[in-house]
């Protein structure tokens, strides 16, 4: 074999030990089923690989089992039944071991108010098993990414609720951890703080970070996610990616309009196999306003779901 | 080594609180307990009040002051960390619940230590003679601080909400002192009363202090009652402490 040929083979074998370890499943759940102590059944026998360097979003509706899904993931809640592998790590058996490899942002938790944002970067840093001086150098990269750089030595208790949800958001980037768990991550943020923080967490995924988060804004699932999941009930209806979420709908037209003389009623909405029945439908109905698109990702979801998607609603519990 | 840094994590995190609001501190841990001093000696009755019954009423402020910043100021962080999230914080990191306990304890050692020491510079300013032996005196301030803390971690792990927690907290901070015989004989108390009192740490605690105040090491039996209460509450407040939801 000449020295080219030998070069190409191990090229070659090197792209596919990458491919591999790309396909590889960091977060593995096999028939998870949560049921609480009242009888409520929050999953019901979930089943879900998260592949290395994924950004993987859960949707649902308020009361579907998200939040209830995620705080197993993340060791807080302890499953009834079913496995949970992170990294090839246990779980569900060896809680402390699972949270080394994952950066946690809970939906509800609180900051320390008399700290400021620099003392908890770096005390989290610290809490992560940085050096002293690791943590404090990453505390003012992750305040400056995340637009606090002005307020890193301000106490907590004096800024305002997105500064506050971005700080949390900023403890769970603390030690560049491989897997980031995120609950709704920027509910409550303006408009500008979302953009930044989707930079950052584009920027985390770039350097090979894996992230599963849920959310309530159809937008941000459909710009940052590779696969989207969508719970219902508890289980899981959808998982894949957008392309392939997209083919599942037979009538990928719709047209939207409202009611003439109820301007404030909530919009008609039809579904239509082909532009040309959409336009038909509109010739027959004699609209002069309204919308014809191709179906969103809402779309989707109400065809699964059966329920219209709120974005930016308030936080579920279950 | 991890167990360590955390703890210490968890300790400068809390005496981040102590600093930023030092005023409560101040109030729970040394002004409540030197009024009390001060109105005990003054309702005393005496006209030349014995030096027995001044190290009496000292070691009942030195105890006042444990009680309140162990039950009651330690309890209301333990509530608010549960009530607010914060402890939610601290389970999403590899951060093992026994570090979080010991920051916890350590925080407490701390403002317990600042307490008790500040106290007898007071009363040294208001001429009390004792003669402590500080070894002992600091054995019996540890046990108790444990054994109050332990009560603290049971309210804030059992509290159905803050407002219940806090207001248990409160009442036990204070309750545990005035019913136990520490600004007045026990004589001087009712017989039902007299009886749940002699089996309340605080009155053990009392006990101890005075005798170390009067430079006696003899508290073999005050210390074994505290180490045995500290371990119940203790143990008992461990296992109720939910770090991670069933």
């Amino acid at each position: 074999m000449s020295t080219n040929e030998s070069l190409l083979a191990k090229s070659q074998a090197q792209t596919s030990n990458r491919e591999r370890e790309e396909e590889a499943a960091v977060v593995c759940v096999r028939g998870l089923i949560k049921r609480y102590s009242d009888g409520t059944a929050a999953n019901r026998g979930i089943d879900l690989d998260v592949r290395c360097g994924e950004v993987v979003s859960i949707l649902g509706p308020n009361g579907a089992g998200k939040t209830t899904f995620l705080r197993q993931l993340t060791t807080e809640l302890k499953p009834t039944s079913g496995q949970i592998e992170i990294f090839g790590v246990d779980a569900v058996a060896e809680p402390q071991r699972a949270k080394r490899m994952m950066g946690i942002t809970p939906q509800e938790a609180g900051v320390f108010e008399t700290l400021t944002v620099r003392e908890h970067f770096e005390f989290f840093g610290r809490f992560k098993a940085l050096s002293k001086r690791e943590a404090r150098i990453a505390a003012f990269d992750i305040a400056d990414e995340l637009g606090l750089g002005a307020e890193i030595n301000r106490r907590v208790g004096l800024l305002s609720g997105g500064q506050r949800r971005r700080i949390l958001i900023g403890l769970a980037l603390m030690g560049r951890p491989p897997l980031l768990v995120l609950d709704e991550p920027t509910t409550g943020l303006d408009p500008a703080s979302r953009q930044s923080v989707w930079q950052v967490l584009r920027r985390v995924v770039a350097e090979g970070a894996t992230i599963i988060f849920s959310t309530h804004y159809m937008e941000e699932a459909e710009r940052l996610s590779d696969r989207i999941a969508i719970i219902e009930g508890g289980q899981l209806l959808a998982f894949d990616s957008l392309d392939k979420l997209f083919a599942r709908l037979a009538r990928s037209y719709r047209v939207s309009h409202s009611d003439p003389f109820d301007p404030l009623s909530e919009p008609f909405i039809r579904y239509f196999a082909t532009f040309s029945e959409a336009q038909e439908y509109v010739a027959r109905e004699r609209l002069s306003e309204y919308a014809l698109s191709r179906a969103s990702l809402e779309d989707i979801y109400f065809t699964l779901t059966g329920e219209r998607f709120k974005d930016g609603a308030e936080g579920e519990s279950a | 080594m991890k167990h360590v840094t955390d703890a210490l994590c968890v300790f400068r995190i809390h005496l981040a609180r102590l600093r930023a609001e030092a005023g409560p501190f101040v109030l729970a841990a040394l002004v409540f307990p030197t009024a009390m001093y001060l109105f005990a000696v003054a309702v005393s009755g005496a006209q030349e009040i014995s030096d027995e019954k001044r190290l009496r009423f000292l070691a009942g402020s030195i105890v006042f002051s444990l009680s309140m910043t162990s039950v009651s100021w330690l309890g209301y962080l333990l509530l608010e960390n549960r009530f607010t999230g914060r402890l939610k914080l601290f389970a999403t990191l590899p951060v093992a619940p026994s570090s979080y306990i010991f920051g916890v304890l350590l925080f407490a050692l701390a403002q317990a230590a600042l307490g008790t020491i500040t106290l007898l510079v007071v009363a040294r300013v208001l001429n009390v003679r004792a003669h402590i032996s500080f070894i002992a005196l600091g054995l019996v301030v540890l046990v108790t601080m444990l054994c109050l803390c332990g009560l603290s971690v049971i309210i804030a792990a059992r509290a159905r909400s803050f407002s219940e927690g806090s207001l248990l907290t409160d009442s036990l901070g204070a309750g545990l002192v005035f019913l136990a015989p520490v600004y007045y004989s026990p004589q001087a108390m009712p017989r039902a009363l007299s009886a749940i009192s002699q089996w309340l740490p605080t009155t053990f605690a009392a006990r101890a202090v005075q005798t170390t105040l009067s430079g006696s090491s003899q508290i073999g039996a005050e210390l074994l009652a505290l180490a045995l209460m500290t371990v119940l509450t203790l143990s008992l407040g461990f296992r109720l402490m939910r770090w991670r939801e069933e």
